[in-house]
């Protein structure tokens, strides 16, 4: 328990750093928010007014609170070019993107564990050359490729979705989920080839040590071994790769997204970026970064309960 | 019980016979050592007998019989109903040798669970019972223990209750104390020979320490470059050394503790001839004490060897 709550403090922290940076560096980039807002025919007076709405006439400290606190009650602030709360306009986007990362990482998991299993048990067989090749060549295909051949085959040939149609999350669930789903296959193939090959090779280390001999002179057989003992032994690595997917899945989605027209998180941040939307960057850049850091602290957290010597601070 | 029969394996990238014509009878009950320098071919019969032998790996010829059956040609399912069962094997470094993840009892009551339709309860009762056997202080909080959380005995002694909660005729034991420090390793030891008597368990112990040996086996083999060079009680092979490699290896140990090695051991043969009026229970408290009388006075010397 001490060490989950050890963790989640560690957490904190790091999220309070990344939020001050990510908001100091946009405090000093983005110059004058309220001339930004109002346009160069503003005048003094009118500036004046806006900054002190804007709390901007406070010092930077307390800007900061405000903007951290305005941040965890959903007050992100006014986009300057739409001119509406960002909190607005970025939910249904983290919702599309979200839920196609939750889509794409389950792919990621429900294949690479049974395929890597396959491919540590079947290491010295015949094919073995012709596995390596799959796995580099999945490994080596970009994801803007792999989406356009994606959206052509299924999406133009077999009309499986209709390309740049991205139907309503409120109205048709099914049909955005579906649609989705072959987005998330083209981010996830890459992810599950890495997974695999790591998987593999740990799953195969792990075969060598002294524990899986004895296990055999108990009267185990190989799969056996392979399922009982060796596979959780092979997980740590593995999931701490997971957290790391997750965390990188979101910033692959932002290739994926532009080419089958999804109005995701990954494309509004490419616009916003393009059109300076400082707020909205801003708020999207601390998200994340805690997406990034919450994968992590939950791989560690899942990696404990596995291994308790983690909690020791041995193995890392 | 066991035996072997001009047993021979060798590695396909070695260009010399691992094993190369071991023939060999354990009978029921009895503890036999064998001692040889690395590289002597001893682990590569105890792996053959326990049928743990990287077949792809090898050629092997010969028969390796427990209890009539051949283990070095039997096919794999037939093996697998061996391991185990009949066959417990306990190796060298207890550390490694178990599953870092997976808690104490559940690896201890693992053959139960292959090899039994027990129920869970009835697995646990019987671990805890296997772990008491071997005289670890509160087993029930043993068996929830992972293995990182005990010290290298206690895990070697849950390695043992482990190889012998089936009830195994045959313990297979590869070094099983090398690992450990000196005064634990006199504490195994004096555990397997309370566990031989107690059980009727045959042992085979592996040792390249032929003083070790001496404490628990009743007879030695001795073996040098995949073949046996000396056979017989260990009384004769410690202080009657025929072969050369056995005179050699007896004149590494320092004159003292072969001086207190005599000693004990006329003892425990004249403790065990006077004893065989008297009942059971009274004779192996006879040997155990005599024992424990030696080997406070050893425990300096021990170290040399």
């Amino acid at each position: 328990m001490k060490y989950v709550v050890r963790r989640i403090l560690a957490l904190i922290i790091t999220m309070i750093m990344v939020s001050f940076l990510a908001f100091a560096a946009f405090h000093i980039i983005s110059g004058d928010p309220a001339r930004a807002i109002l346009g160069m025919n503003a005048t003094e007076s009118q500036l004046k007014v806006l900054r002190q709405e804007m709390g901007l006439d406070k010092p930077f400290m307390v800007q900061y609170l405000n903007w951290l606190i305005g941040f965890f009650t959903g007050n992100l602030g006014i986009s300057y070019s739409y001119r509406q709360p960002v909190s607005e306009l970025i939910a249904p986007k983290l919702k599309v993107t979200l839920l196609m990362v939750l889509i794409s990482f389950v792919i990621i998991i429900v294949c690479s564990v049974p395929l890597g299993l396959r491919a540590a048990q079947k290491s010295r067989g015949r094919l073995e050359w012709l596995r390596t090749t799959i796995i580099q060549l999945c490994m080596a295909v970009p994801a803007f490729f792999l989406s356009i051949l994606v959206s052509y085959v299924f999406g133009i040939i077999f009309k499986f979705f209709t390309p740049g149609d991205f139907p309503k999350i409120e109205k048709d669930l099914a049909g955005a989920v579906k649609y989705l789903f072959f987005a998330a296959v083209c981010i996830a193939i890459p992810r599950i080839a890495m997974a695999v090959r790591m998987l593999k090779s740990t799953l195969i280390e792990e075969m060598e040590k002294d524990y899986v001999r004895t296990a055999i002179s108990r009267g185990n057989d190989r799969t056996e071994v392979l399922k009982k003992h060796v596979l959780k032994n092979s997980l740590v690595p593995t999931i701490t790769f997971l957290g790391q997917t997750m965390a990188e899945i979101v910033g692959g989605s932002i290739v994926v997204e532009q080419v089958f027209g999804i109005p995701g998180m990954g494309r509004f941040l490419v616009a916003s970026i393009s059109n300076r939307d400082y707020p909205v960057v801003e708020a999207l850049v601390v998200i994340l970064a805690f997406w990034v850091i919450l994968s992590g602290t939950l791989a560690d957290l899942i990696n404990q309960k596995i291994d308790p010597r983690l909690k020791l601070g041995g193995r890392a | 019980m066991l035996e072997v029969r001009d047993l021979h394996v060798k590695f396909h990238n070695r260009d010399r016979e691992a094993v190369a014509g071991v023939s060999f009878k354990l009978n029921d009950g009895e503890i036999l050592g064998l001692v040889g320098e690395s590289g002597s071919g001893k682990s590569v019969t105890a792996m053959s007998i326990a049928g743990l032998l990287p077949r792809k790996k090898c050629s092997y010829q010969g028969e390796v019989l427990v209890d009539g059956e051949d283990m070095l040609h039997a096919k794999r399912a037939l093996l697998r109903k061996v391991q185990g069962n009949k066959i417990g094997v306990v190796f060298q470094e207890p550390m490694s040798a178990m599953d870092p993840l997976m808690k104490v009892g559940r690896q201890v009551e693992e053959v139960l669970a292959i090899h039994t339709d027990l129920s869970a309860e009835e697995r646990k009762k019987r671990a805890i019972q296997a772990l008491t056997d071997v005289e670890l202080p509160d087993p029930e909080a043993v068996y929830d223990k992972y293995p990182h959380e005990l010290s290298g005995g206690m895990l070697q002694r849950s390695m043992i209750a482990a190889a012998i909660v089936s009830r195994p005729s045959l313990l297979l034991l590869d070094e099983p104390t090398t690992a450990l420090d000196v005064t634990i390793q006199a504490q195994i030891l004096k555990l397997l020979k309370k566990l031989n008597r107690k059980h009727k368990i045959s042992m085979l112990f592996i040792s390249h320490n032929l003083n070790v040996v001496r404490k628990l086996c009743s007879r030695v083999i001795v073996m040098q470059r995949g073949v046996i060079v000396e056979d017989g009680l260990t009384y004769n092979v410690f202080f009657k050394p025929q072969h050369p490699y056995t005179q050699h290896l007896i004149e590494c140990i320092p004159a003292r503790v072969k001086l207190i090695a005599r000693r004990s051991m006329e003892e425990e043969n004249a403790s065990v001839d006077g004893d065989q009026a008297a009942g059971e229970a009274g004779k192996a408290e006879t040997a155990v004490s005599s024992r424990q009388a030696g080997n406070t006075v050893k425990a300096g010397g021990e170290h040399y060897d």
